[in-house]
């Protein structure tokens, strides 16, 4: 009892004072309130900022890009203007044949190695497995120069290959390499266990079941992750800068100089002719386009196949 | 049927003793070791040859490349002092202005947008992680450069003291390290974004509730408790975008200048690292290599640092939130 009138006692006194504390209250209430909205409202203001550079970009791209699209610009190779042409600069052929070479090969020679290590990476907990998963992860983002450099103290350099669009390849397959595999353990973790037990259960052999039951229903986590990887591969400038030598002809051949969509815009940007730096945004919106495309469908495609799960 | 859960959660394990027990034999289990030691030899290799690249310039001019300033380009010496401070000035410029807008990106992201429009504005964040940098070069170069060039350098001039921070080349230059920072800031931005909003939508809702309960209004339950809760991932969101800008290669070699000038004036222009090897390379020669090859070791150590850094801090940040 002597408590409870301790307690009591206080709250007499605070009686008297009981509008002072209900105005106090009101108060901070209010301002609290007042607060928390100007910085919800901040927040809002911070997102409409970050969308800006995304609108103006694709503004930009496509008001000076699409001018420049037509079938020359396809199907022509570069010409070089002169003072009496100014405006004759051919079309982009060189750049879309080489980009297509070049990420043809990079995907042959880093999509199936990727899909393996991945497997491996998420079937095996040994120190080797960890410590892979760790140099995968901080490959996945390192600079793309490095990339670039490697191909060519390797490639170019020690085997004395020259510029080719297999050292180009290369330095895009090390870039794509360290993203398949890290999308390719994750998308082989998430199988439930259940479906290995229930192989395992009917006396299957452990490697058929990995590759007739963990592949096929990891099958969409590891295709989404492959075209990641190559839509990133597609749009990178450094790696293929050092080593692919560029040139004006429908190169394709794994051992000769190719150009590349990036490497023209890279080239033509600084150009001291208007025609070829208007002629860069077509490459970029055609570069651009093909990217969206690739990580959307991606995505769009994914996440259909979760919610069929 | 009952089941047993403590016998199968344990069913990984036996899955590993059956595989290694079998299957040692299998060529489909050496072929997936053949395909790990492959990818080791290909990662030592990215390091190794790039190191044993660069060896001559560590031993012989190891001090004239962290410290020296001038680039004399076929002969040397070969100063790394410029593209160092470049570096170092751009990114973290470029950081700030990524975590300012960034976190309230996140914020709005995570606690004020209506719950469908969610996954429509993380997907626009995502597309403007997709976009090429050189496609961000390009429009820095052709749009904001003559732009700046011609209203933002005078109006930063008209300024008071401005001109000790940013110097004063009038309508001189376009190309200036503040719009390769500008520059890297947007791209580094979705980087940002994208990590930042997963760890603070993995607080646990129960302290969310908890202090709604309490009275807190919505920005104090986000100062409070959410920021303070998630403050380690969020420290690692920063180093992962910090270590993304400063290995950016060709949008800073297009809109910084490409000059190899010590100086800390942010309206000049000047370069970093990663874009000084990408101008250099095409017109190097045999004895300038090696020197282009010691600036991407040092871009590889504080790449791979920060990197390592920022994964151990957000791994962190997930052991805190399991714990809770």
């Amino acid at each position: 009892m002597s408590d409870l009138t301790n307690l009591v006692g206080p709250l007499e006194v605070g009686h008297e004072m009981r509008g002072e504390i209900r105005r106090i209250a009101n108060n901070t209430r209010a301002r609290r309130q007042f607060i928390s909205r100007v910085m919800m409202v901040l927040s809002l203001v911070a997102l409409s900022v970050a969308a800006v550079p995304l609108v103006l970009l694709i503004i930009v791209l496509l008001r000076n890009g699409i001018p420049t699209l037509n079938a020359a610009f396809f199907t022509q190779l570069p010409q070089t203007p002169t003072l009496v042409t100014p405006n004759i600069v051919g079309g982009v052929s060189n750049a879309i044949v080489g980009s297509l070479a070049l990420n043809l090969y990079a995907s042959i020679l880093a999509i199936p190695l990727g899909i393996l290590v991945g497997v491996y990476l998420a079937e095996n907990e040994t120190k080797f497995a960890t410590s892979l998963r760790v140099v995968a992860q901080t490959m996945a983002g390192a600079p793309s120069i490095l990339m670039g450099l490697f191909a060519f103290s390797f490639l170019v350099h020690d085997l004395n290959l020259g510029f080719t669009a297999l050292a180009g390849s290369f330095a895009l397959a090390v870039l794509m390499l360290p993203v398949i595999v890290i999308s390719t353990e994750i998308a082989v973790r998430s199988v439930p266990h259940t479906l290995r037990e229930a192989g395992l259960a009917l006396g299957a052999k452990p490697h058929k079941i990995s590759l007739k039951v963990v592949l096929p229903s990891a099958l969409t986590g590891i295709v989404t992750g492959a075209i990641l990887a190559v839509s990133r591969a597609v749009g990178e400038t450094a790696p293929v800068l050092l080593v692919i030598g560029g040139g004006f002809l429908n190169e394709w051949r794994p051992l000769n100089p190719v150009s590349a969509l990036p490497l023209t815009i890279y080239e033509n940007a600084k150009s001291e002719w208007p025609a070829q730096r208007a002629q860069v945004w077509g490459v970029a919106l055609v570069l651009v386009a093909f990217v969206f495309v690739l990580s959307l469908s991606a995505r769009i495609w994914a996440s259909r196949k979760q919610q069929v799960k | 049927m009952a089941r047993v859960p403590s016998e199968l959660r344990r069913d990984d394990e036996v899955v590993a003793e059956f595989n290694s027990a079998t299957t040692s034999r299998s060529w489909y289990r050496n072929l997936l070791i053949v395909a790990a030691v492959l990818f080791a030899v290909v990662s030592v290799g990215f390091v190794g040859t790039i190191l044993w690249s660069s060896l001559p310039m560590w031993l012989h001019h190891a001090g004239t490349l962290l410290w020296g300033k001038g680039w004399n380009a076929p002969v040397g010496p070969f100063g790394g002092l410029a593209m160092i401070t470049g570096t170092v000035e751009t990114s973290l410029i470029a950081l700030l202005i990524a975590i300012v807008i960034g976190l309230g990106t996140s914020i709005a992201i995570v606690f004020v947008i209506p719950r469908r429009l969610r996954n429509v504005v993380a997907t626009l964040v995502e597309l403007l992680a997709a976009v090429p940098s050189i496609v961000y070069g390009l429009w820095g170069l052709l749009v904001i450069a003559p732009w700046m060039q011609n209203t933002v350098n005078p109006w930063l001039n008209s300024w008071p003291f401005a001109t000790t921070i940013f110097g004063n080349p009038g309508q001189e230059f376009g190309t200036s390290l503040l719009l390769a920072s500008v520059v890297l800031g947007i791209m580094i931005l979705p980087t940002f974004v994208a990590i930042s909003r997963e760890v603070l939508a993995v607080v646990p809702q129960d302290l969310v509730e908890a202090s709604l309960s309490l009275g807190a209004t919505r920005w104090q339950v986000i100062r409070e408790v959410v920021i303070p809760t998630s403050k380690v991932g969020l420290l690692g969101a920063t180093f992962l975008s910090l270590a993304r800008a400063t290995g950016e290669t060709v949008a800073v070699a297009l809109v910084a200048g490409g000059v190899a000038n010590a100086q800390f004036h942010l309206l000049y222009p000047g370069t970093s690292i990663a874009a000084w090897i990408a101008t250099q390379f095409g017109e190097s020669q045999s004895t300038e290599i090696p020197a282009l090859m010691a600036l991407g070791v040092l871009l590889m150590l504080l790449n791979f640092g920060l990197s390592l850094l920022s994964r151990s801090l957000v791994n962190r940040q997930r052991r805190l939130l399991a714990l809770v």
